[in-house]
């Protein structure tokens, strides 16, 4: 069944069988791995991406409900070359281990920064509490996503 | 398998009515698409229906609160009316998984997915909560405690739409809480939940109402237990009795999350803590958000 939506502000559009998910859809149709498979079931964000406004786990978000959506994944989050300042806060301080939990921790906090004006490190801890690091970085993820809130 | 989005309630009654059980009702997906993809469902349609906007938003209606069935939980949590006149309703829905599960998961689907540690359901249990359920042949009310049948078992008619919840508001002088145990303070599926309303007049308690997750196949109200709290002062051999009459109406079970021991031990200590966060609320003090 075809689909087409919004992807990081380009126009998409794929024929997938329904029950395909939005991650499946971004991978393997549109060649954007950025947001990673982990759990397939919605617990570890690692998947997380943004449509319409909204974070959610792409792993358990069935595709077609995304038609004509405007979807942001982590490779919309750079402009060209230039890291966001949150990337760049990320880069900073250390944020990346692995790495693989990166592209969603990335997502879900571009997210919390768009919506607050200020962001305690407590609202942060709270909002982030759907993306998993098996690395355990969590201080360092913290850090980066305190220090980006902080510069204008 | 198909699918169908609709844009309107009268949409998705038709073809409820033309598709039956063949359809699956898709909100946000967080539990229909986990199932799907791990074949437990098999439906030939998903029937989409998060685009259905009159479907969303709370509304006071005659001194009820009435919650549309595509509410997201997000939305549940922050809503002002929510969070003043169901305050355990909006700690419950703030607690729901993670916030992109709570971005996207609506409040009929936590009931229509019927699961025995469902969040939202144990708070509008003692908020006398009812479902309405509407189809093209006409609607209905159920009690909520009538419409859980068990675990993902629910009173709804293949044709049938769980289109609202309505709720009664906390009354003046009452103190609401939803406590969760869980093993982390987040993403989680309760070990244990419970949900307290509670009236005082003075120091004494004159109305209690109780309902627990995760304790049987579906979330309980516990009149029994409720009897045992009303006329006292929630002193701790009034929490034991109340304790006691819970442990005699529900069936914990040993699972992945905890043992059936650990489950019947947390009552006393989250009657303990409800009445304590209740009373305290009644006064019109702030206690913490969990």
């Amino acid at each position: 069944m075809e689909l087409s939506f919004t992807v990081n502000g380009t126009k998409v559009a794929v024929d997938v069988p329904v029950g395909t998910t939005l991650l499946q859809v971004l991978r393997d149709e549109l060649g954007l791995t950025g947001a990673k498979e982990v759990c397939t079931e919605g617990e570890c964000g690692a998947c997380t991406v943004i449509v319409d406004g909204r974070p959610l786990d792409a792993c358990i978000y069935a595709a077609h409900a995304a038609e004509g959506a405007a979807v942001t994944t982590v490779e919309g989050l750079a402009d060209g070359d230039r890291l966001s300042s949150l990337q760049a806060a990320f880069v900073e301080a250390g944020s990346v281990q692995c790495g693989f939990c990166t592209p969603g921790f990335l997502v879900m906090a571009t997210h919390i920064l768009s919506t607050h004006e200020e962001v305690s490190e407590d609202r942060i801890r709270r909002d982030l509490v759907g993306n998993l690091c098996r690395c355990t970085g969590y201080a360092q993820i913290v850090d980066a996503v305190l220090a980006a809130g902080r510069r204008p | 398998m198909d699918f169908r989005r609709a844009e309107t309630t009268d949409e998705i009654l038709s073809l409820l009515s033309e598709l039956g059980p063949d359809a699956a009702i898709l909100a946000g997906g967080t539990d229909l698409m986990v199932q799907y993809l791990r074949g437990e469902v098999a439906p030939r349609v998903l029937l989409h229906i998060e685009g259905v906007s009159e479907l969303r938003g709370v509304r006071l209606v005659d001194d009820v609160l009435e919650i549309g069935t595509a509410t997201t939980h997000r939305d549940v949590g922050s809503d002002h009316q929510i969070r003043t006149h169901l305050p355990g309703l909006a700690e419950a829905a703030r607690q729901v998984g993670g916030f992109q599960t709570q971005a996207v998961g609506t409040v009929g689907g936590n009931i229509c997915n019927a699961s025995p540690a469902a969040d939202t359901v144990p708070p509008l249990l003692v908020a006398d909560a009812e479902a309405l359920l509407v189809s093209s042949r006409g609607s209905r009310v159920v009690p909520l405690g009538r419409f859980l049948l068990g675990r993902r078992r629910t009173g709804r008619r293949p044709d049938e739409l769980l289109a609202a919840i309505r709720a009664r508001p906390l009354p003046s002088g009452s103190g609401e809480t939803y406590l969760k145990v869980g093993r982390r303070g987040g993403m989680e599926v309760a070990i244990v939940g419970l949900a307290a309303r509670v009236g005082f007049s003075g120091e004494t308690i004159t109305d209690v109402r109780l309902a627990v997750c995760s304790m049987a196949p579906t979330p309980l109200r516990l009149p029994e237990a409720e009897q045992t709290l009303v006329g006292t002062r929630g002193e701790p051999e009034a929490v034991a009795a109340a304790a006691a009459a819970i442990l005699e109406a529900t069936e914990p079970i040993d699972d992945a999350r905890a043992t059936a021991a650990y489950r019947r031990r947390l009552v006393e200590p989250l009657v303990g803590e409800a009445m304590r966060i209740c009373r305290r609320r009644a006064r019109g003090e702030e206690v913490a958000w969990n």
